[in-house]
């Protein structure tokens, strides 16, 4: 699985150093520099190709559209990821808060039930068998 | 890991489950309690064609206990377990939750050139466009022949400074680390004009010292002229002596 992403890294890499190179010819051009510049160009164009390569590899990779708009807006995407698992706990705390007052309430409930309704209530231990714990 | 552990911390140490309950969602009203004899007149107890789906069936004709279900099994995973231990992603909680990430792109991608910081949407490049407005694919990528390169044979000399968007970088280090990026940065221009103000700087620092002998010694001839105070050495002292 890493290996997929590291192929691919490895060649945006090399792409984004041949684009740096190109610009740095482009930015001062001299005459004598025209081979080096057809030379980049197509370097570039083997690089896009290379990396075109890899999409076939990466096509079962999602990608969350939310973390797009963090890069488009200059910020770091890992802040998607922490503000995602922060999320994911206090989601999974307030959902155990729930559970375990849903619980407390049931044990209860069964606990007053059998006080007002005890023969109900032995018929219903006795439905639920071992599951019933005594209240 | 200690962090994650603390806000999670009842997870440790569960309740012990209560006694479970199967009641319905109680929708319908409940049924009137049959009478003692049984008539013939008397309403049947609701069977398993009025319970609502995911009543269990055996349970239906279960005295006043109409609509019961199956209680879901325990072994289901549910909210009340850490889901992220469950999934294995305390590392990765603590990698993102428990340090300070830093806000800048740039700092995710230090590497790349150019000034990354700025929103998509300034020179349009952002990722939403690409989505929104897909380029035009299906064609291979075909290297660039003779008659084609003759496309980029380009002016002589340099860009216009407007262009050079290249050489834009963003600042990587406040000043708080003045002393390690002067350190960093001394070796790699070679012939900076640092070097030249370092040797002034130490020429000055020889000459010092034969300032400061002069200096005494034009001090001690001035005191010796001023009968009146032989042992002062300040220079406004002098300056006063000598304007007597």
């Amino acid at each position: 699985m890493a290996e997929k992403f590291d192929h691919l890294e490895e060649h945006l890499e090399k792409f984004v150093e041949n684009i740096r190179q190109l610009g740095i010819i482009v930015s001062d051009f001299q005459p004598s520099s025209q081979a080096g510049l057809n030379q980049k160009l197509n370097f570039i164009v083997t690089g896009l190709q290379d990396i075109d390569k890899c999409r076939q590899q990466l096509h079962d990779i999602m990608v969350p559209l939310e973390v797009f708009e963090y890069i488009d807006q200059g910020r770091n995407p890992q802040l998607y990821t922490k503000e995602c698992l922060e999320r994911a706990l206090a989601k999974n705390e307030q959902v155990k808060g729930k559970i375990d007052t849903m619980k407390k309430f049931k044990s209860l409930l069964i606990q007053e039930l059998s006080k007002v309704f005890p023969e109900d209530m032995a018929k219903y231990r006795s439905i639920r068998g071992e599951e019933q714990s005594p209240s | 890991m200690e962090n994650f552990t603390a806000l999670f911390g009842a997870q440790a140490d569960p309740p012990p489950p209560p006694a479970t309950l199967g009641f319905g969602p109680g929708k319908p009203p409940p049924p009137p309690p049959p009478p003692p004899g049984g008539g013939p007149g008397a309403v049947p107890p609701p069977s398993a064609a009025t319970a609502p789906p995911g009543a269990d069936k055996s349970a239906a004709g279960c005295g006043p206990f109409y609509l019961m279900r199956e209680l879901p099994g325990n072994t289901e995973l549910t909210g009340s377990t850490n889901l992220i231990t469950h999934y294995n992603l305390e590392h990765a909680y603590n990698k993102f939750c428990g340090k300070k990430v830093k806000e800048k792109l740039s700092n995710f991608l230090p590497d790349l050139p150019g000034m990354i910081d700025l929103p998509g949407s300034h020179d349009n490049s952002s990722l939403r466009s690409l989505i929104e407005k897909p380029p035009i694919l299906g064609g291979s990528f075909n290297p660039i022949t003779g008659t084609m390169l003759a496309g980029f044979r380009l002016h002589t000399g340099p860009l216009p400074e407007q262009c050079r968007l290249m050489h834009i970088q963003p600042p990587k280090k406040k000043n708080k680390h003045k002393h390690k990026q002067s350190r960093t940065q001394d070796p790699v221009p070679p012939e900076t004009p640092s070097d030249s103000d370092h040797k002034k700087k130490k020429k000055k620092k020889e000459e010092d010292p034969e300032r400061k002998r002069k200096k005494k010694e034009k001090k001690k001839k001035k005191n010796r002229h001023s009968p009146d105070h032989p042992s002062m050495g300040s220079s406004q002292a002098s300056s006063s002596s000598s304007l007597r």
